[in-house]
């Protein structure tokens, strides 16, 4: 192996990348519009939540049930005429919902009995449900120290404290994971049409009858982009610190190792799909599958992987984008010392070599043929 | 002409199809992109790391740890030498609950006992909801320990979740799959078959050949419009047998959208196509469209949240209108308003597509 035929290799790599202005629209505003999107758009807390409210009851007690729901913030009430227009006002998606109170409802509660309300929502979208779901069940406290002369004192009060993200700031979580989806995306993009592209257009014989070793082109290849990757975590890096002040507690060079071995894992894994399709419309698919549905669903950045069923917890566990994740949030929020980070580090690397190793067998092996 | 066309088409379906990793990539890969969505993704919290440190004499202590860990949402993890931060730090435990070294009951006796609830907070809505769960178990079982009596009237909340009440997610998931999918699919295959054609060159002797530019243009999109319509019934399907997803409304009433959608989809392919010199950049063109489109559709996180700004591109985003729509007919039945809006839309859109595809197009082929 020469390192003079690598560089010049690498360099006619960057000379296809600066001709074609797409990969460089691609590699500089990819991190600045997925950034600013993650940072700024994402918001789980729904405000205003429109619920209609149906008092057949209509006494001070009811009136005061509806505005416990009003002054929470989370919801904006309506009058609702009667039940069956109000229905129909969720399935037109007007209301998200509606509180039925029942008539009686007011003596109910003077007399100290317990008495239902029904509320129907809008089920129609998971997300917005399950948190709304949330927020009623809140309410039920605050409801019942309304009603009640005294709220019941427990004897013991548990003291809760928010550790590495004590104001709770959902961007100090989202905005640092970025790094792994850009690296990820870029990555596998990019590098999934090079090889592929070269043996579509017959170039690949031409590389192949010069003086250049599989392993100098492959490396050639690679380094371009590995310089790429580096540029677009380091804007998701800067970004994170200077307009989200997200805090970095951990060591900087243990996140330039981890970042290093990530891209070269990714960059291995999109020369892999180039190596075994190599047809860029097939890479092109290849590459969209694998590189959206890991980085973005499997590796944590929004999704708990915790949550899911065994299957894909041992699925995420064998994508390097997981374990990535894991190190780059306990860089940044918690100060993870490499000790702590030993079993994630190892996971990298080890799935990091597998790609590496199967896509240069592979392309020795097809060059032989 | 009819008959030259058809053999155009043809060429197309053959030239996509023969391949069996492209049938794999056409009708394979959807199958598993839709079991990831439909199973995998989740936005409950389960499985909670969670340890709870008590003396070891502490009886009430060890009780309230059963509750918690009855309940099925934690995993319990044993904490080493009863230091909580250790667990924490090396992102053992999530949370670690701290009884008082004296005894609850010691604590209670001397006029109130606290505890500490240390949670790993680096996400914010997990952190809020480990909190509100242990609150909710520890506040009923001192109430049913101690009896402190209800001095006030209850409200109970009987909430009905209407259209989907076990709250699947597959049933919120699929809808979206299959717009995703067949954008997917229609897209990438239209801009790469034609930037195909132009990288190897043989779209000049497409050109030189005596087809009409009408055959052209219809010859390199009806056939991706056929597929894209194929996967979104095969995916529909798929959804209903393996998922169980309800189709309550009508089928046909699907169909034409997903007709009208793909026609969208298939024009904004040709559009990358017209602009893209070869494979690799119609990929990226695909790509940077995608997206966005899809993150701004209300797929993955809520619009109404969005910053204004962010709100705008959701607004003329055709993800939005198309999932939307399916996902009323599939849940809701036939909504003869929500379903004309949104189709009215998605038409509006299709044709400002196809008219500005069209017109590139033709003069690329000039």
């Amino acid at each position: 192996m020469k390192l003079s035929r690598m560089l010049a290799m690498a360099k006619k790599e960057v000379m296809h990348i600066l001709r074609d202005p797409f990969t460089i629209i691609m590699s500089i505003g990819f991190p600045i519009i997925l950034v600013i999107y993650f940072g700024f758009a994402i918001d789980f807390d729904f405000r205003g939540v429109k619920l209609a409210v149906y008092d057949s009851d209509n006494t001070r007690q009811s009136r005061e049930l509806a505005n416990v729901f009003f002054s929470s913030g989370y919801f904006k009430l309506e009058k609702g005429m009667y039940p069956e227009k109000m229905t129909k006002e969720i399935e037109l998606e007007k209301d998200f919902g509606t509180i039925i109170i029942p008539p009686g409802f007011g003596r109910k509660i003077a007399s100290r009995k317990e008495s239902a309300v029904q509320i129907l929502v809008d089920g129609t979208d998971n997300q917005k449900t399950s948190i709304v779901g949330r927020y009623i069940g809140s309410m039920q406290k605050a409801v019942a120290s309304r009603f009640s002369d005294a709220a019941p004192q427990s004897p013991v009060d548990i003291r809760v404290r928010y550790l590495y993200n004590p104001e709770l700031n959902t961007q100090w979580f989202i905005v640092p994971g970025l790094i792994v989806v850009v690296i990820g995306l870029l990555g596998i993009f990019m590098t999934a049409l090079t090889v592929s592209k070269e043996w579509e257009n017959g170039s690949m014989e031409l590389l192949l009858s010069t003086p250049v070793k599989p392993l100098e082109i492959i490396l050639g290849k690679i380094i371009p982009y590995v310089a790429i990757s580096l540029a677009g975590s380091s804007l998701v890096y800067l970004i994170a610190r200077l307009v989200f002040g997200v805090p970095f507690v951990g060591s900087h060079f243990l996140l330039i190792c981890a970042v290093l071995i990530y891209i070269v894992a990714s960059l291995a894994q999109g020369i892999l799909i180039s190596v075994t399709l190599r047809q860029q419309n097939k890479a092109t698919q290849a590459a969209l599958i694998l590189g959206i549905l890991p980085s973005l669903l499997l590796s944590g950045l929004i999704f708990p992987i915790e949550s899911m069923p065994m299957f894909f917890r041992g699925v995420a566990s064998i994508l390097p984008a997981r374990w990535f994740m894991i190190i780059i949030r306990g860089l940044f929020l918690k100060g993870s010392t490499f000790t702590e980070l030993s079993l994630p580090f190892s996971m990298l690397v080890l799935l990091s070599l597998i790609p590496i190793i199967i896509a240069s067998k592979k392309f020795k092996r097809d060059l032989e043929q | 002409m009819k008959r030259v066309l058809l053999g155009f088409i043809k060429k197309e379906f053959a030239q996509t199809l023969r391949d069996p990793v492209m049938r794999v990539f056409i009708f394979v890969a959807p199958i598993i992109q839709m079991c990831v969505f439909g199973f995998a993704i989740n936005t409950d919290f389960r499985n909670i790391n969670f340890a709870v440190i008590a003396s070891p004499a502490d009886y009430t202590a060890r009780q309230l740890s059963e509750k918690i860990f009855a309940t099925g949402w934690f995993n319990k993890i044993e904490s080493v030498n009863g230091d909580p931060m250790a667990i924490l730090q090396n992102g053992k435990a999530d949370a670690v609950l701290v009884m008082p070294v004296e005894g609850i009951d010691k604590g209670i006796a001397r006029g109130g006992a606290s505890m500490q609830l240390l949670v790993d907070a680096q996400n914010a809505t997990k952190a809020r909801i480990v909190d509100a769960y242990i609150q909710s178990i520890a506040a009923k079982f001192f109430t049913d320990k101690y009896g402190i009596a209800d001095t006030g009237g209850k409200v109970r909340f009987d909430v009905r979740v209407l259209y989907n009440p076990a709250l699947e997610t597959s049933f919120f998931m699929i809808p979206a799959i299959i717009a995703l999918i067949m954008c997917l699919v229609t897209i990438m295959l239209t801009s790469m078959s034609i930037a195909r054609e132009k990288e190897l060159g043989t779209f000049e002797s497409i050109i030189a050949s005596p087809l009409s530019n009408l055959e052209i243009i219809l010859g390199k999109t009806v056939p991706f419009t056929i597929i894209g319509l194929a996967d979104a019934a095969f995916i529909m399907t798929a959804g209903m047998l393996i998922f169980g997803v309800p189709v309550r409304g009508s089928f046909i009433l699907l169909l034409l959208a997903a007709l009208i959608f793909v026609c969208a989809t298939v024009s904004i392919g040709t559009l990358i196509s017209t602009i893209a010199k070869n494979q690799q950049q119609a990929m990226m063109g695909t790509f940077m469209f995608l997206f966005p489109a899809m993150m701004m559709s209300g797929l993955f996180f809520p619009i109404e949240n969005m910053p204004i700004f962010i709100r705008w591109v959701a607004y003329i985003d055709p993800f939005k209108y198309y999932i939307n729509l399916i996902r009323n007919v599939m849940l809701k039945g036939n909504i003869p308003e929500l379903y004309w809006t949104n189709i009215a839309v998605l038409f509006l859109m299709t044709v400002t597509t196809v008219l500005i595809a069209a017109r590139r197009f033709r003069q690329t082929l000039n």
